[in-house]
């Protein structure tokens, strides 16, 4: 299935950077670089995921956000906002927006975030993310290779999870530790247990029968390939 | 002292000294008046008592009238007319009491003998009237000080009530709040003027203080857009299968000055708006369990330098921002575990509003009286700087005391709270 995703963000060179990243999946991008043109697209199409930039030129994207509350196309929607302030986060969520992602982030990290998102929407039997013989359970929050659970902890579930939305791509150390972490919470000394984590769940995966499916490049990053 | 105490204090001084000296002119001058008056009806009875003289060619008969009297003494010795005031004796009608009396007197010569005539009146009609005309005026002078003490009391007070709400609302002015000053209703021309200048004081504040908060925020906005950009790209760039290690190892690099800029944007911004006040809101919470959460939340950094953590926590309900709160700890967590040395040791106390960190870890590289400055850092430390400056901010707002020492081997740092 084929999902469309309206990037509304006036920085051209940023949109463009996320319209590549996410152009590699099953998305169709359209992009919106200002509140005029936003608002004819979204009054002329419905979209499985609105990406929104709060702190247009020429209008602030919580009006947008209204409108599409009007309109009931409130869903999907996953705010950007370089502000990072609480209270945009805090009146985005409340008019309907289904997440809050502040600037500058990981193109990997909103990947993941889109994935959840249209996911979400579309829950209907798209629970189990495969690979090869691999399945998560997305709402039971489990993995299985080859029908057996395995035993994962937390943060290897989210790593998995991390990756498979991130399938085929490169993502370096930074993103992971921002993705788990959520600070950064240390230096480049900080990322050796990134590192074991990853060591770990590599491991339970090839113990229980799987490839290893994920890769390190090269002491940058990882990337999980079937 | 109050307005009024001393305006009146002031008033009432000076007005009993003014009444005072009034008075006392008039006093005085009406004596003489009076007196005068008085010393005009013996001249008309000197006249007369000449005239029956140079008339008739004897003296009168002496009279004594009810207060007054003429008599005659005959005298060899110089007569000079003069006016004198004497004391009299007056038992017929005033029961012994001595009694003031003006007299003139005055030489009269008759068939060749010289006579001192006197006459006499009493001053007594003069001094009732005096003592009568006194007392009514010190009356109207009491009346006037009372009427004019208790009428100022009522009207100053009513007067000055634009001038005490306005006091009031200065008293009750917020800065978050956003409340316009309140135009008052006065035709006092100075109050007027105090409302206005008021009124403008604090608008003004209030767009200063909406601009500076604002510019915390735009600034970020800027530095994050770009920020975003390079992020992105590098993002982009990593995927290419084409890079050698060598191009990934610089790409590696970008990323980390990228994830550095980005942390230090993001405190400076939280230091700015903290310094601001702008997290005002409150909610009541615990350390304890937020202390426990946040080793939870830290435990794979623990673990990775293999830090020994002890911590007795006993319960401190507080009333702060939870937010300031969670970041208060986080900073003093993380400082103390990366700050720590492989396999040392990480002792939290949290007693009586009070919490103590205590790590092992390598000397301050500087004194430790900066250890709180911004961009204070130690020679390898790969951090903002910010972290424990962002700490002291937070308890400057809050009013707790905070301190650091080093009690070898440990490095101590600790909060007291306030309830």
């Amino acid at each position: 299935m084929i999902m469309k995703i309206l990037i509304v963000e006036d920085e051209k060179v940023l949109s463009d950077s996320i319209h590549s990243y996410l152009q590699q999946e099953h998305f169709i991008c359209d992009v919106a670089g200002s509140f005029r043109s936003a608002l004819e697209k979204i009054e002329s199409y419905d979209y499985d995921c609105i990406l929104l930039d709060l702190n247009l030129q020429d209008g602030n994207g919580l009006e947008l956000l209204k409108e599409l509350k009007r309109n009931n196309k409130a869903d999907g929607v996953l705010i950007l906002s370089a502000r990072n302030s609480l209270e945009d986060k805090i009146a985005g969520l409340q008019l309907g927006a289904d997440d809050y992602l502040a600037k500058p982030f990981h193109l990997s990290e909103l990947g993941a975030r889109v994935s959840a998102i249209i996911r979400r929407r579309h829950s209907a039997g798209s629970n189990i993310i495969r690979l090869d013989d691999t399945l998560i359970d997305t709402q039971a929050h489990t993995v299985s290779v080859k029908g057996r659970l395995l035993d994962l902890t937390r943060k290897e579930y989210q790593l998995l999870l991390y990756f498979a939305y991130n399938k085929g791509r490169v993502i370096s150390k930074n993103a992971i530790a921002e993705h788990l972490w959520a600070e950064d919470a240390g230096g480049p000394a900080g990322y050796d247990f990134i590192y074991t984590h990853i060591k770990n769940l590599r491991r339970k995966l090839i113990d229980a029968g799987s490839p290893d499916l994920i890769h390190s490049v090269y002491g940058m990053g990882y990337k999980l390939s079937l | 002292m109050k307005l009024f105490t001393r305006y009146s204090r002031v008033n009432i001084i000076a007005s009993v000294l003014a009444l005072l000296a009034g008075s006392l002119a008039y006093y005085f001058s009406l004596h003489y008046f009076l007196i005068e008056q008085l010393d005009d009806t013996l001249k008309v009875e000197e006249a007369e008592i000449l005239d029956h003289v140079r008339t008739k060619g004897t003296l009168p008969e002496p009279s004594s009238y009810r207060d007054q009297e003429t008599s005659f003494a005959l005298t060899d010795a110089p007569v000079t007319r003069a006016f004198h005031n004497i004391d009299r004796r007056s038992p017929r009608r005033h029961h012994n009491e001595i009694r003031t009396y003006r007299q003139l007197l005055f030489p009269v010569s008759v068939e060749g003998k010289v006579y001192a005539a006197s006459v006499i009146k009493s001053e007594e009609e003069t001094d009732d009237l005096l003592e009568m005309m006194m007392l009514i005026t010190a009356g109207i002078i009491l009346f006037l000080l009372i009427l004019l003490f208790v009428a100022g009391r009522l009207l100053l007070r009513r007067i000055w009530r634009p001038f005490y709400d306005t006091l009031e609302s200065i008293r009750r002015f917020n800065l978050s709040s956003h409340a316009l000053f309140p135009a008052r209703e006065t035709n006092i021309d100075e109050f007027k003027s105090l409302d206005l200048a008021v009124g403008q004081m604090t608008q003004k504040i209030i767009r200063d203080y909406e601009m500076l908060k604002n510019f915390a925020d735009d600034a970020s906005h800027e530095m994050q857009t770009p920020l975003a950009i390079i992020n992105s790209k590098l993002d982009l760039l990593i995927q290419d299968p084409a890079l050698e290690e060598k191009h990934l190892r610089q790409l590696q690099a970008m990323y980390d000055a990228v994830s550095r800029l980005r942390q230090l944007n993001q405190s400076l911004l939280l230091l700015t708006k903290i310094e601001n006040n702008q997290f005002t809101h409150a909610d009541p919470v615990d350390l304890a369990p937020l202390l426990e959460n946040k080793l939870t939340q830290l435990e794979d950094l623990i673990q990775n330098r293999q830090v020994r953590v002890h911590a007795t926590l006993e319960s401190c309900p507080l009333r702060v921002n939870a937010y300031l709160i969670d970041i208060l700890l986080n900073n003093l967590l993380i400082n103390a575990v990366r700050h720590n040395q492989h396999q040392g040791r990480l002792d939290i106390r949290l007693q009586d509003h009070v919490l103590r960190i205590s790590n092992t870890g390598p000397v301050l590289s500087f004194g430790a009286d900066v250890i709180f400055d911004r961009f204070t850092k130690g020679a390898h430390s790969d951090g903002t700087g910010l972290g424990l400056a962002i700490v002291r901010q937070i308890c400057d707002n809050y009013g707790f005391a905070l301190s650091y020492t080093y009690e070898d081997p440990l490095h101590v740092i600790s909060i007291r709270f306030l309830p």
